[in-house]
């Protein structure tokens, strides 16, 4: 009906004066981990294989201490399933410390020493790269034997020459290679370690790591 | 004319008589001799040389050319006069037969004639093969006689005279021509016999005494120049005494030699060359003069005798080379001789022909440049001597002096201890050796998490970096050998350095004060390590006994006595306790 009226003007409907106050913009604390996931409780579980069993039992309480205490979160053995169960609780600072500390547990279960595996929750930045001889090189009998003794060297020095050369840890297991480090060093270990399953000599690789971790060291 | 006549036929036969070896040194009497001689030849031509200026020969005041100069001036003439002659008999064979001419005189000189034809020739090839011109003859007495036989073809005194004359020429030539060596035998050959040359002269001696004077004057006169010539030695009179003769045959034979060759002389043809003088000497005969024709025989023979010879005597006098077969090739075709100049010329054009034609033709494989085989003959390697590059060392030859000497070598090396060893080059010095980090193969003792803190720390502040392992050994061992060196410096060295100042050190040696100042070095110094007052350890003023006061003295005494009573007492008291432990103990004894 109105607009059957030619109207130049535009019939405004007044709205009444009192203008309703806008609610605050509302302040909202900063979503505590707990309450990120929806307020439910986060579990990881890492599974023990059977030969960390044992060293599991003698270290418990080194890995126990630092996550229940520092990192906050709740950690338990499930004996049955050989399981380690992780579980937020409401005062965990950081949503990520539940993952590190499943990483942490994880690298210990693949073979790292616990002083090792410790970096992973102190430092951000530290993975853990797996890999195996197969990738590399296809190799059978006694040459993947022999390979895994190159890789060792004597009396394991090669494995740490490398280590110390590029500060990462390395685990060995059969054709099962795991380092822990950073990036860009896992990557230098990497490659040492490849150059070593391909058949280079230890010296060669030596060199080769003399040149890269000098280059890397002068950077800085 | 008679008396001149016969004095220069005796001169004639005087000079013949001559000995061969006096003719070496010059003699004015044989000289004079010779002289008489030539114009006594002069003379007795004289007739028969109608275009001569001269009536006789001048030799007084004349020397050896002029009086060379005037016989070849009659001569001349005469012997082309002579060669007409002969030419004229060679044509018409007829004339010689109307010459008179005794018979047994031509018989005689036809075979002499060849004989000393031969002779001649023979003479002229000797002599053509050596061109020596100064050395001495000794062959005087053969070419005497040569000479003489070659006379002997002349059955008048002419004979005689060109007997003496060719000897005079002979001996002459002989002068000039140094036949030196042993011309016995090499004259002589199935040509030349001495024998019957000798034999032949006789015979004509006895004919030059019945010949006409008035040739033998002449002959004699000329021959007389002939022989003063030789005996004088002089090449002009030689060459006038040959000149004379020669222009004589020269004249005549120029007649008959025209178409003469080598063959008809000497080759199997003998018949044919006394044929020759046969008509010769019927020619001479036929000729309305006797005398002329016997003269014009004789000299033709002569000029068949002499015109080599003369010729070649001239040649050689004038010291011309030239070859036999050219002379003589020229001489047969009745050529006139060709002079030095000419014959000079003659030569070098040859040589010239013979370059130019080498240079235009085609070179030999061996002169071009690369040649391959197919651009040489085959097998024609062989004869080439090449003369290779080899770039290969030869190959040592292992001989005992080489290997001892090698060994010698060593062994002195050795002992000298000189070995030359290769010495590295020493490198320049690039930058300074970067720091090498050492792979450490050994477990690391700290754990990832710490080296990872270490490594942050240092990012941070890089000051607090603690002491890697390897400044650690560095700073030990740094330590320890500046220990050692003080210690070394102390004891042999004369300047002392005062010990380092170490904080963390603590270093004490017994060394006074006084010793770190002293300038002198510490081995010569007497100072004691220490002083008095240190090695003292009394207290107080120390006094001797006579420098106490009394006060003092007192006071000494009073403490001394002080302190004795202290001790009696205590001395005492230990008597005391241990008498009666002695008591308790005995009776411990008694009741036990």
């Amino acid at each position: 009906m109105q607009s059957k009226e030619a109207s130049s003007s535009m019939e405004v409907d007044t709205v009444p004066s009192e203008a309703k106050v806008l609610p605050p913009k509302p302040k909202f604390k900063p979503l505590k981990p707990h309450e990120m996931a929806s307020g439910q409780v986060q579990f990881r579980k890492v599974s023990v294989p059977p030969h960390r069993y044992t060293p599991l039992k003698k270290i418990w309480m080194e890995i126990y201490t630092p996550i229940y205490e520092q990192m906050k979160i709740d950690i338990r053995m499930n004996l049955k399933g050989r399981k380690v169960e992780l579980k937020t609780r409401p005062d965990t600072p950081d949503i990520s410390n539940l993952q590190k500390c499943a990483d942490f547990v994880h690298a210990f279960m693949l073979g790292f020493d616990v002083i090792d595996a410790i970096a992973i929750l102190r430092l951000d930045e530290l993975y853990v790269e797996s890999f195996e001889i197969k990738d590399v090189k296809t190799l059978r009998g006694d040459h993947l034997s022999r390979a895994i003794g190159r890789l060792s060297g004597k009396g394991g020095k090669t494995k740490f020459t490398i280590e110390n050369a590029t500060k990462t840890r390395i685990v060995i297991a059969d054709t099962k290679i795991h380092i822990l480090g950073s990036f860009a060093n896992i990557k230098v270990a990497r490659d040492s370690l490849c150059y070593l399953i391909m058949g280079s000599p230890a010296g060669k690789v030596y060199s080769k790591l003399r040149a890269i971790t000098s280059r890397m060291a002068e950077r800085f | 004319m008679a008396n001149t006549n016969n004095a220069g036929a005796e001169a004639l036969r005087r000079l013949k008589e001559v000995d061969p070896p006096s003719l070496l040194a010059p003699n004015p009497t044989l000289s004079e001799t010779a002289r008489a001689a030539s114009q006594y030849l002069f003379s007795s031509i004289r007739p028969f040389s109608q275009k001569c200026p001269l009536d006789q020969l001048l030799v007084d005041g004349y020397d050896a050319e002029q009086i060379w100069h005037q016989i070849d001036l009659q001569t001349q003439p005469l012997l082309s006069t002579l060669r007409r002659r002969v030419n004229q008999f060679v044509k018409n064979p007829d004339e010689i037969a109307q010459l008179k001419v005794p018979s047994s005189v031509a018989k005689k000189v036809e075979a002499k004639n060849h004989e000393e034809w031969e002779q001649e020739s023979d003479d002229f090839d000797e002599e053509l093969d050596e061109d020596d011109d100064d050395e001495d003859d000794f062959e005087g007495v053969e070419k005497e006689e040569k000479n003489g036989g070659s006379d002997g073809e002349e059955e008048d005194d002419d004979d005689d005279d060109d007997e003496e004359g060719s000897e005079d020429e002979d001996e002459d030539e002989e002068g000039e021509k140094e036949k030196g060596k042993g011309k016995d035998s090499g004259i002589e050959d199935k040509f030349l016999k001495i024998n019957e040359l000798n034999e032949y002269l006789e015979k004509e001696e006895n004919n030059y005494e019945n010949a006409e004077e008035a040739d033998d004057g002449d002959e004699d006169s000329e021959e007389d120049d002939e022989l003063e010539k030789a005996g004088e030695f002089e090449m002009d009179e030689d060459d006038e005494d040959d000149d004379e003769e020669e222009d004589e045959d020269d004249e005549e034979e120029e007649e008959g030699m025209e178409n003469a060759r080598y063959d008809d002389f000497f080759v199997g043809k003998k018949e044919k060359s006394s044929k020759r003088k046969d008509q010769l000497v019927e020619e001479s005969e036929d000729s309305g003069d006797e005398d002329d024709m016997e003269s014009n025989k004789q000299v033709c023979v002569c000029v068949c005798v002499y015109v080599c010879v003369c010729m070649i005597v001239k040649i050689f006098i004038l010291k011309i080379k030239f070859s036999y077969p050219v002379f003589l090739y020229s001489f047969m075709q009745k050529k006139r001789t060709a002079s030095t100049h000419e014959k000079q010329l003659e030569k070098i054009q040859s040589e010239i022909e013979l370059m130019e034609k080498a240079n235009v033709e085609p070179k030999t494989w061996s002169m071009q440049g690369e040649v391959t085989a197919a651009n040489r003959p085959v097998d024609s390697l062989l004869a080439v001597n090449l003369d290779f590059e080899h770039n290969v060392r030869p190959t040592p030859v292992i001989t005992e002096e080489f290997t001892a000497s090698i060994e010698e070598m060593i062994q002195k090396r050795i002992i000298e201890g000189l070995f030359n060893d290769v010495q590295r080059a020493p490198r320049l010095p690039s930058k300074a050796p970067r720091e090498v980090k050492e792979l450490d193969d050994n477990k690391s003792k700290k754990g990832l998490a710490e080296m990872y803190e270490q490594e942050y720390v240092q990012k941070i502040d890089p000051t607090s970096a603690p002491l890697s392992s390897k400044d650690k050994l560095k700073n030990e061992a740094s330590m320890l050998f500046k220990r050692l060196c003080l210690k070394l410096d102390a004891l042999s060295h004369f300047s002392f350095a005062p010990k380092p100042v170490i904080e963390d050190m603590s270093f004490q040696t017994n060394v006074p004060a006084l010793a770190m100042e002293e300038i002198a070095p510490v081995a010569v110094s007497d100072a004691a390590m220490l002083a008095p007052e240190e090695v003292f350890d009394g207290k107080g003023d120390v006094k001797e006994e006579a420098e106490l006061t009394q006060a003092e003295r007192k006071r000494r005494r009073a403490n001394k006595k002080r302190k004795f009573k202290a001790d009696a007492v205590k001395r005492s008291e230990k008597k005391a306790r241990s008498e009666k432990k002695e008591d308790n103990a005995i009776p411990g004894q008694v009741n036990g």
